[in-house]
C-alpha cells in the first residue's frame, strides 16, 4: 500500500504494522524496559493522565481489527452488537490482554457498559474500572463530582500499580499529555490547511501510535513528523474536500481510510481516535489537577457522539466544521450496529440537507477486509461531485 | 405386531421413520414438503407404511416433529425437533453427549444426558447466519449442486476468509472472490470454515463434551464435518441415517409412549 | 396438549387499572387539546424524580409507556417506519423511533393525544439511549431539555458514594429552580413531602405484592400481570389514587393467595423472566408459557422503574436525598450487569424458581447486550436451566412466532422429561 507519492515519514513507516498488531509488542517492550504496568483504555475517552501519574502506561484498546476471528465472544454478545465489543472480549479469551493489569471503561453506550461487567466476571485478574463521565455539562455540581470520580479512579489504579500519585505526579502527567495532544492538534491543523502534505492514512497511523506509546516518546515522534510533513512540497490534486464523522469508537481498517483518499477525497477533519485528542486547549497545569481535568472535559472538549452537551447541538457543530474547513461534502463513516453513531446520523442528515451540503452514508466493520463495495460507492460520489 | 412412527415436517423436506416394538427401523421415507404440510405428513406416512407392508391400524402411536409438527393430523403428540434430534442421536450413538444439527433456518447444539434427555441447548440467534441456507446460497452463487460443494471444498490449497456469515451478503463475497480469480475449492473452504466457526461457537455454549454426533441433512456434507472436527479437534459421529434423526427421535418417543401407556411429556 | 389455552388473564385489578389509566390519558389529552393549562414534563421510567414533577402539580408524561401502549395495540410499525424514512436506522431502538413517529403524526395515539413537552426531563439512569432520545426530541420539537446525570453504580456493594448522592441532589435543586420558572410557582415543600410519602406507601404495598409470589401457587404472574400494576406504579406514583389502587390490588391478591388461586389452573413450572416483554405479541407470547403451566414468580422487568422488594422506601423526611437514592441504586437500569445476575440469583433462590427465561430484545441493549454471558453464568456456575430467546419490545418485524414457540416448547419438554426421570428414579428407590 502506498500512502503518499513523496518521501514517507519514518514514524509512519515504522508503526504502520505495529498499530494492527494485537500482541501489543511495543507495550510489552515498555513494560520490560520500565518494570511498570499498563492500563487498557476502551474508547472513546479515558482520563489517561491518571494512569500515567500512577506510573502505568495507558494504552488505547481498539478491538481486534481485522486480525482476529471472533470464536468465543459471539456466544456472549448477540449478533446485533457491534464488533468492537465482541472483539475486545475475544482478545481476553485468546489471552491477548496479558499486557494489561487494568482496563478502563466508561459510559459511552449500553453494550460497552455491559462489556465492563462481562470483562470483570471473565477476567477478574485484570481490574475493570468503570468511569462515570457526566452527561449534565451545566450543573454546578458536575466539576466537583467528576474531580471526585477521578480521585477514586486514581486510587483504584494506584491499587494496581502500587504507586499512589500525588498532585505533582498528576500535573507532570497532564503536562506530558498536553504536549502530545498539542502536536496532534498541530498535525490536524496542517492536514486541514494542506491536505496534500499529510495524508489521513499517515495522520491516523501517527495518532494511533500515540495511543500506545509513552507520551514522552510519542510527542517527539509527532513533532518530527510534523516538521517533515510541513516541509513537503506538494501540489493539491483534483479531489473533493470532505469531513468524515462516525468513527469515534470502533475504528475502520487503515486500508479503508487510505481507500477513501485514493477514491478522490481530501479528508479535512474526522473523529477517529477522538478521545486521545479530546481537548481544544491544554489542560491547565496549575491548581487542583483533578479539577483541571474535570473542567477541561466539561467545558473544553471536542464534540463527541457519546457526550451529550445540550449547550452545543451536535448537528450544528458538524455544520460548523464543514463550513470552517470549506468542505465540499460530509462522509458519515459509521460502525455497523453503533447506536450512538446511528442516532447522530439521523440528526446530521436533516441538518446537512437543510444546509445543502452533499453527504454520503457508509457503514463499516473493523473486521472487514474487502472494500470493493465501499470503494465504488465513494468513487461514484466523488465523480458525481467533480463532474457536475 | 404394533409399530410406532415419527414424522418430521421440515420447511423443505418431510421425513418419516417407522420402528417396531423392539425399536428396529423398519421403514423410512423422504419427500419434499411443498405448500401443504398436512398432505406432506400424510403422504410421508403412507410411503413408510407401503415400504414396510404395514397397515395403518398397526400403528400404535405417532409423534410429529419439526416446524410443521402441529400439521401432523394423525399425530398423537408433538415434540420439538430439538428433543427429537437429541433422542435420535442418542439412539444411533448411545454415548452421544453433544448433538449438532445444521438446519435450513436453525443451527442447534444440544447437550444430552446419558439417557438421551436434553440437558441444555443453544441455537443461532434470530438472523439465519451460519445455517444450511448459507450453504445452499453459496452453492447457487457458484452454480453448483449443494451435494457437490463439500467434497470440492476439501481440495482447497489456499482457503479464503469470508467477510460475512450473512446469507444475503455471501453471494457478493463469492462473486468478488471469483472476480479476483480465486479457485472454487478455496472459496468453498472459506464458506465451510465460516459456518464451522459459527457452529463451534454454539457447541461451546453448551460445552463440547464427547461423543459428538452430527445430525440432519448437512451431516452428509463431508466438508462441513471436517471443518467442525478440525475446529473442535474431536472426531464426530455421523450415521448413514443422519438425515432421518429427527423423525427417528420422534419414532422413539412414540415407541416409549406406546409401551408406557399414554404418560409422559405434555 | 398445548393448543391455545382458554384462559382469561383479566381480573379486578386489570379493570381498575384500565379505569385509572383512562383517566390519566384523558388528562394528557386535555392538555394537548388546550382544555387544560396544566404544565407537563416528559420523563423516562427508569429511576425518575416524578415526585418533584407531581409536587409542582405538573403532569408527568412517559414516552416509553405511550409507545408500548401503541405496540400492544399493534400500531407501532407505521410509526417506526415514519422515523426510518427520516434517517433512523433499523438498528436504532424502536421505542425512540415509535415516539418520534408519534410526534410526526401529531402525537395522536389510539388512547388519546400526547401534549408537547413543557420540559424534556431526561433522567439519565444507565440507559444511554435515553440521552439520544430526548436530545432528538429537543431538536425536533424545540422544547427545553435538561439532563439529570445519575452516576452509574460503580461499587461492588451496589451503593452510591456520598459524592454521587450530593451530585444528584444538587441537580434536583437546580431542577426545582427550572420547574419554578416553568410553573411560575415556588415549590411547596409540604406537598413534596406528601408526594414522597405516597411513593413510600406504594413502594411498601408493591413490595408486599411482590413477596406473594413466593407462595405456591403464585397468586399472579410476576411478569405478565406485573405489567398491569407497573402502569399505575409509574404513571401515577405519588398520587392518592395510586395508593388506593395498590390497597385494592394488595387485598385482592392476598385473597387469591389465601384461596390458593393462581393465574393458571395448574402451576407446573416457576420461572424467573429477564427482559422486557414483546408488546406487539404479548398475548401470543404469554400463551406459549401458559401451555406448559409456566408461571413467572419474579421478573427483572418489573424493577426497571424501581426495586422495592429488597427494602428501599422513599423517605418524606429527606425527600431529595431519597429521590436521589432511588435514581442512583434502587432501580434495575442504573445497576451493573453483574448486579443484575445477583438480583436474578436471589429470585431463583428466595422465590424458589425452577428455571430462567431470558427474553432478549434487540431494541434495548441496556437489557440485552451480553445476555449470552448471563446465560453462561446461570447454566454453568449456578446450574439453573436457562433459556435465551429473542424478539423485540416494539418492532413487530423481529417476532418470529414459530421460532420462539419451538424454543420454548423444547425448553419445557426438556424440563418435563428430567422431572419424569427424576420421579422414576425416586420410585425405583435409587438416587440418580
Amino acid at each position: 500500500m502506498t500512502l503518499t507519492a513523496f518521501a514517507p515519514l519514518p514514524a509512519v513507516e515504522y508503526y504502520r504494522d505495529v498499530v494492527e498488531d494485537r500482541t501489543f509488542p511495543t507495550v510489552g517492550e515498555w513494560r520490560r524496559r520500565t518494570g511498570r504496568k499498563a492500563a487498557g483504555s476502551f474508547p472513546v475517552y479515558s482520563p489517561v493522565e491518571l494512569a500515567y501519574a500512577a506510573r502505568m502506561l495507558p494504552v488505547g484498546l481498539f478491538g481486534g481489527g481485522n486480525q482476529i476471528e471472533i470464536a468465543h465472544a459471539d456466544s456472549r454478545f448477540q449478533s446485533f452488537i457491534c464488533s468492537i465489543v465482541k472483539s475486545t472480549l475475544e482478545l481476553g479469551f485468546i489471552d491477548k490482554l496479558a499486557p494489561f493489569d487494568a482496563l478502563l471503561f466508561h459510559s459511552i453506550c449500553d453494550p460497552a457498559r455491559n462489556l465492563a461487567s462481562v470483562m470483570a466476571r471473565n477476567f477478574p485478574e485484570r481490574r475493570s474500572i468503570y468511569v462515570h463521565l457526566p452527561q449534565n455539562m451545566t450543573s454546578a455540581g458536575a466539576a466537583d463530582f467528576l474531580a471526585a470520580e477521578y480521585r477514586r479512579v486514581a486510587l483504584e489504579l494506584a491499587g494496581v500499580s502500587g504507586h499512589a500519585p500525588d498532585d505533582e505526579d498528576l500535573r507532570a502527567s497532564i503536562t506530558a499529555f498536553n504536549a502530545m495532544r498539542a502536536r496532534l492538534r498541530e498535525l490536524y491543523a496542517l492536514r486541514a490547511a494542506s491536505p496534500e502534505k499529510l495524508s489521513t492514512a499517515e495522520l491516523y497511523t501517527l495518532a494511533r501510535m500515540a495511543t500506545f506509546t509513552d507520551p514522552a516518546e510519542s510527542t517527539l515522534l509527532l513533532a518530527e513528523s510534523l516538521e517533515a510533513a510541513g516541509a513537503r512540497d506538494a501540489r493539491p490534486k483534483d479531489r473533493i474536500r470532505v469531513v468524515v464523522v462516525g468513527s469515534f469508537c470502533e475504528q475502520p481498517p487503515l486500508e479503508l481510510i487510505a481507500g477513501l483518499e485514493e477514491a478522490g477525497c481530501y479528508i479535512l477533519d474526522d473523529d477517529f481516535l477522538l478521545g486521545w485528542r479530546l481537548f481544544r486547549h491544554d489542560v491547565p497545569e496549575t491548581g487542583d489537577p483533578y479539577l483541571a481535568l474535570a473542567r477541561s472535559y466539561l467545558h473544553d472538549s471536542l464534540h463527541a457522539s457519546t457526550k451529550h452537551d445540550l449547550r452545543d447541538p451536535r448537528a450544528a457543530s458538524l455544520i460548523a466544521s464543514a463550513r470552517s474547513n470549506r468542505a465540499d461534502a460530509v462522509i458519515f463513516l459509521g460502525a455497523k450496529f453503533c447506536e450512538p453513531g446511528l442516532f447522530d446520523y439521523a440528526l446530521y442528515r436533516r441538518a446537512l440537507e437543510q444546509e445543502g451540503i452533499p453527504h454520503l452514508f457508509l457503514e463499516f466493520e473493523e473486521k472487514m477486509w474487502m472494500y470493493d463495495k465501499i470503494r465504488s460507492e465513494v468513487e461514484t460520489f466523488v465523480e458525481s461531485m467533480l463532474f457536475v | 405386531m404394533r409399530y410406532a412412527v415419527g414424522v418430521d415436517v421440515g420447511s423443505t423436506q418431510t421425513k418419516s421413520v417407522l420402528v417396531d416394538e423392539q425399536g428396529r427401523i423398519v421403514a423410512r421415507s423422504l419427500i419434499d414438503t411443498g405448500a401443504y404440510l398436512v398432505r406432506a405428513a400424510e403422504r410421508s406416512l403412507e410411503m413408510c407404511l407401503t415400504e414396510a407392508g404395514v397397515s395403518r391400524n398397526d400403528v400404535g402411536y405417532a409423534v410429529g416433529t419439526g416446524y410443521g409438527r402441529f400439521k401432523v393430523a394423525f399425530g398423537d403428540d408433538q415434540v420439538t425437533e430439538i428433543s427429537c434430534h437429541a433422542k435420535g442421536a442418542w439412539f444411533l450413538f448411545p454415548r452421544t453427549r453433544t448433538v449438532i444439527d445444521i438446519g435450513g433456518q436453525d443451527t442447534k447444539a444440544i447437550k444430552v444426558s446419558e439417557r438421551g434427555e436434553v440437558l441444555d441447548f443453544s441455537m443461532n440467534d434470530k438472523c439465519a447466519a451460519g445455517s444450511g441456507r448459507f450453504l445452499t446460497n453459496s452453492a447457487e452463487a457458484l452454480g453448483m449442486e449443494v451435494g457437490a460443494i463439500g467434497p470440492k471444498s476439501l481440495e482447497a490449497k489456499n482457503p479464503v476468509r469470508l467477510s460475512t456469515v450473512c446469507t444475503i451478503f455471501v453471494e457478493t463475497d463469492i462473486l468478488s472472490y471469483l472476480a479476483s480469480g480465486k479457485k472454487t475449492e478455496d472459496i468453498l473452504s472459506g464458506v465451510h470454515g465460516a459456518i464451522g466457526s459459527r457452529t463451534v461457537a454454539l457447541v461451546r455454549r453448551v460445552g463440547a463434551e464427547p461423543e459428538i454426533t452430527f445430525t440432519g441433512g448437512v451431516a452428509r456434507n463431508i466438508g462441513m464435518i471436517r471443518s467442525v472436527e478440525e475446529k473442535l479437534d474431536l472426531a464426530i459421529n455421523v450415521s448413514p441415517d443422519s438425515h432421518y434423526t429427527g423423525a427417528l427421535g420422534a419414532a422413539i418417543f412414540a415407541l416409549e409412549r406406546m409401551t408406557a401407556g399414554s404418560q409422559v411429556l405434555a | 396438549m398445548k393448543n391455545a389455552p382458554e384462559i382469561r388473564y383479566q381480573g379486578r385489578v386489570h379493570e381498575l387499572q384500565k379505569e385509572l389509566m383512562g383517566g390519566y390519558y384523558a388528562q394528557l389529552t386535555d392538555i394537548a387539546k388546550g382544555r387544560s393549562t396544566r404544565k407537563n414534563a416528559h420523563l423516562l421510567i427508569a429511576g425518575n424524580p416524578v415526585e418533584l414533577v407531581r409536587a409542582f402539580d405538573m403532569l408527568p408524561v412517559f414516552p416509553e409507556v405511550n409507545v408500548l401502549q401503541i405496540a400492544a395495540r399493534k400500531a407501532s410499525l407505521p410509526l417506526i417506519q415514519k422515523a426510518e424514512e427520516l434517517g433512523y436506522a433499523v438498528d436504532n431502538c424502536a421505542y425512540v423511533k415509535a415516539d418520534i413517529g408519534l410526534y410526526l403524526s401529531g402525537y395522536e395515539a389510539p388512547y388519546g393525544t400526547v401534549p408537547k413537552a413543557d420540559l424534556l426531563l431526561c433522567n439519565y439512569v444507565g440507559c444511554n439511549v435515553y440521552l439520544n432520545w430526548f436530545e432528538h426530541l429537543a431538536e425536533l420539537t424545540g422544547a427545553p431539555a435538561v439532563n439529570i446525570d445519575v452516576p452509574f453504580i460503580r461499587s461492588a456493594d451496589g451503593e452510591p458514594s456520598s459524592e454521587d448522592v450530593a451530585y444528584v441532589v444538587k441537580q434536583l435543586e437546580e431542577l426545582i429552580v427550572q420547574l419554578e420558572t416553568i410553573t411560575g410557582t415556588a415549590l411547596d415543600w409540604k406537598k413534596l413531602k406528601r408526594t414522597v410519602e405516597l411513593s413510600a406507601r406504594v413502594g411498601e404495598m408493591w413490595s408486599e405484592i411482590k413477596s406473594l409470589t413466593k407462595l405456591r401457587p403464585a397468586p399472579y404472574d410476576a411478569y405478565f400481570d406485573s405489567v398491569t400494576m407497573m402502569a399505575v406504579l409509574y404513571c401515577l406514583r405519588g398520587t392518592e389514587e395510586a395508593a388506593r389502587f395498590f390497597e385494592i390490588a394488595l387485598a385482592d391478591l392476598k385473597e387469591r393467595a389465601t384461596m390458593k388461586q393462581g393465574p393458571l389452573p395448574e402451576e407446573r413450572f416457576r420461572v424467573v423472566i429477564e427482559g422486557p416483554p414483546p408488546w406487539p405479541f404479548l398475548r401470543v407470547f404469554r400463551d406459549m408459557f401458559t401451555r406448559w403451566g409456566a408461571v413467572a414468580v419474579a421478573s427483572t422487568y418489573s424493577t426497571v422503574g424501581g426495586i422495592w422488594e429488597f427494602g428501599f422506601r422513599h423517605d418524606p423526611e429527606r425527600p431529595l436525598e431519597s429521590i436521589a437514592r432511588h435514581m442512583l441504586s434502587q432501580n434495575l437500569c442504573n445497576r451493573t450487569f453483574l448486579q443484575r445476575y445477583d438480583q436474578m440469583d436471589r429470585y431463583v433462590n428466595e422465590w424458589d424458581a425452577d428455571a430462567i427465561v431470558i427474553h432478549s430484545v434487540k431494541s434495548c441493549r441496556l437489557f440485552s447486550a451480553g445476555q449470552g454471558d448471563m446465560r453462561e453464568y446461570f447454566v454453568r456456575e449456578r446450574e439453573v436451566p436457562t433459556l435465551l430467546i429473542e424478539s423485540d419490545l416494539e418492532d413487530p418485524r423481529y417476532f418470529s412466532q414459530a421460532q420462539l414457540r419451538n424454543r420454548i416448547d423444547a425448553f419445557f419438554e426438556a424440563l418435563t422429561q428430567r422431572r419424569i426421570t427424576a420421579a422414576a428414579d425416586v420410585a425405583a428407590g435409587g438416587v440418580a
